[in-house]
């Protein structure tokens, strides 16, 4: 699977109506089972860019590969993870999971098989055949990780999956993400809004400034794995990252402020 | 010192939501012997009223006496009971007809936005026309039998169910719609597995009240003119100054109501039991 996944990003430009500018220049590269963070203030076209990579949103200059290949919706290579956990509230836990893998016509038994095996691994054994209503937030976007995972793609785009999350349940949930992702590495361009997070998860953090969205730095982690939350709290190169990327961000928020005025 | 941009909390609402069920619970299982004394003291007081002629019972009735009609035109003579399954067959065969074409019309225009804005014009009036002013044109063209009233309830359910068919199908989460498109899925399954299943429980309510419509439309009909049928029943009743009568079919056709409501709900929660 680490053989595949380079996710290509090239001179990406793109304006909203013939006015908003969203996108400036943007590139960059993710490459085979790389874990990449992307940070900026909001509105800045972080979920612009991924929807491009996703497919959802034309591509309107620059030019985007996966592995090659163009985007499309729909593809079976990328895998695509909201905020929202977006569980299907007429379908059992189960069969939520299993929901990619039944659109992309895997045979039952196999996507079943999968599906079950990774709400074992959230932690989700005693609540298959629970309806959305009956789990909690964090059970429901831990439904929506096993999803995200049980279909065999090798790019993983995140928007802020865990942005609506209370700050326990999150710090649950990522390093759950992180040992789901670290048995079979895959490409993942995650975007957040907690430098914590993107410190605590990445290979590379991307600093994006506020709108028209640029790329401000591009800062490798180079952290050894596996990383664990609380032994990094402890490390200063862990908050020597974190004071690099947070001024980085400022510096993009501030500069864009004085242009404006 | 991390700097997470704080999004609001869900949480808010559905702790609201459970204070609110937990509070109707703990009345719900004691109100229904106070709705029912409620009811009698008032059937009393009716009673006396009429009894010592307070009010005329020429025109109010007396309890008892209706009570008494009520069951033995029901279940003693049986006269009223055929004119209950007329009216039933008349309802159930222009809901079952008109939430039918209901639904299919309504399918129609959410695939194919085009025919929704042709007919619009069109369908908004007919549909802002008072019904029953087509009654006299039924009778002409379907005559004083049932079709007449199965047209009237007809053309009252079929535009229920068709808006709230659409609204159904236009109520589905934009996100759910998105998610889909990245997993892969074509337009038939997004169709068939979000756009349908998201309408059901909009429909549901639209066939609720259409049910409730046919029946009003099939009385409407009857009393306006026809030979069998409860509407016909209340409208000789009241022709012939049997007030008692007019209660008691008033009565059952209350009863009547509630029960297809009732049965209504009761056929919606167990299909929709995620909800
Ligand atoms: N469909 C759209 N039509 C017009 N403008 C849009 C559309 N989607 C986004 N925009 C604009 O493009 C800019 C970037 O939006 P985007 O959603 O990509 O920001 P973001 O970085 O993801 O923000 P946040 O962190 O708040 O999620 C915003 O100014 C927004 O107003
Ligand atoms: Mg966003």
């Amino acid at each position: 699977m680490a053989a595949s996944g380079l996710i290509a990003v090239e001179g990406l430009n793109h304006t909203f109506g013939g006015k908003v500018n969203a996108l400036e220049d943007v590139s960059f590269t993710v490459a085979p089972g790389e874990f990449v963070s992307i940070v900026g203030p909001s509105g800045c076209g972080k979920t612009t860019a991924l929807n491009i990579v996703a497919g959802l949103v034309p591509l309107e200059h620059g030019t985007v590969t996966i592995d090659g290949a163009t985007p499309r919706a729909g593809r079976h290579d990328v895998a695509y993870m909201l905020a929202r956990d977006c569980l299907f509230p007429w379908l059992t836990a189960l069969e939520n999971a299993e929901l990619g893998n039944a659109f992309r016509d895997m045979p039952k038994e196999e996507r079943r098989a999968k599906a079950i095996q990774l709400l074992d691994s959230v932690g989700l054994r005693d609540f298959k055949n629970a309806y959305s209503k009956e789990l909690s937030h964090g059970m429901r976007q831990r439904v929506a990780l096993a999803r995200t995972f049980s279909m065999p793609s090798p790019c993983l785009l995140m928007d802020e999956p865990f942005g609506a999350l209370d700050a326990q349940t999150k710090l649950q949930l990522e390093s759950l993400l992180l040992e789901l992702w670290s048995r079979e590495r895959r490409s993942v361009i995650f975007i957040t809004h907690d430098l914590n997070e993107a410190v605590l998860m990445s290979d590379r953090v991307i600093v994006m400034s506020a709108r028209p969205g640029r790329i401000v730095a591009d800062i490798p982690i180079p952290l050894e794995r596996p990383r664990s939350v609380r032994s990094l709290q402890k490390d200063p190169r862990f908050h020597e990252l974190y004071a690099q990327i947070w001024e980085k961000l400022e510096y993009g928020v501030f500069d864009t402020n004085m242009a404006e005025q | 010192m991390s700097m997470t941009i704080a999004k609001p909390s869900v949480r808010v609402r559905s702790a609201a939501n459970a204070g609110k069920r937990l509070r109707w619970n703990s009345i719900g299982s004691a109100i229904w012997p106070w709705q029912l004394l409620t009811l009698i003291v008032f059937g009393l007081l009716w009673e006396y009223v009429a009894a010592n002629r307070i009010i005329d019972p020429l025109f109010i009735g007396t309890p008892s006496r209706i009570l008494s009609f009520f069951f033995t035109e029901l279940f003693v003579t049986g006269s009223l009971a055929s004119d209950v399954l007329w009216t039933l067959a008349g309802t159930g065969i222009a809901f079952g007809l008109g939430s039918l074409a209901g639904i299919a019309t309504g399918l129609l225009f959410v695939s194919f936005p085009a025919t929704e804005k042709f007919c619009d014009p069109f369908f908004a009036a007919l549909n802002a026309l008072p019904r029953i002013a087509l009654a006299p044109l039924f009778l002409l063209w379907f005559g004083l039998g049932i079709g007449s009233k199965i047209a009237l309830g007809f053309s009252l359910t079929y535009f229920i169910v068709l808006s709230s068919t659409v609204a159904g199908a236009r109520s589905v989460d934009r996100d759910f719609l998105t998610l889909a498109r990245t997993l892969g899925a074509s337009r038939t399954k997004i169709f068939l597995r979000i756009t349908l299943v998201s309408a059901v429980p909009t429909l549901f309510s639209g066939l609720r009240l259409g049910l409730i419509y046919s029946l009003l439309g099939v009385i409407a009909g009857e009393i306006i003119a026809a030979q069998h049928g409860l509407g016909q029943q209340l409208s000789y009743l009241a022709g012939t100054f049997q007030i008692d009568g007019v209660f008691a079919v008033l009565l059952l056709l209350a009863l009547l109501g509630s029960g297809l409501t009732y049965g209504m709900s009761a056929l919606e929660s167990r299909l929709i039991r995620w909800r």
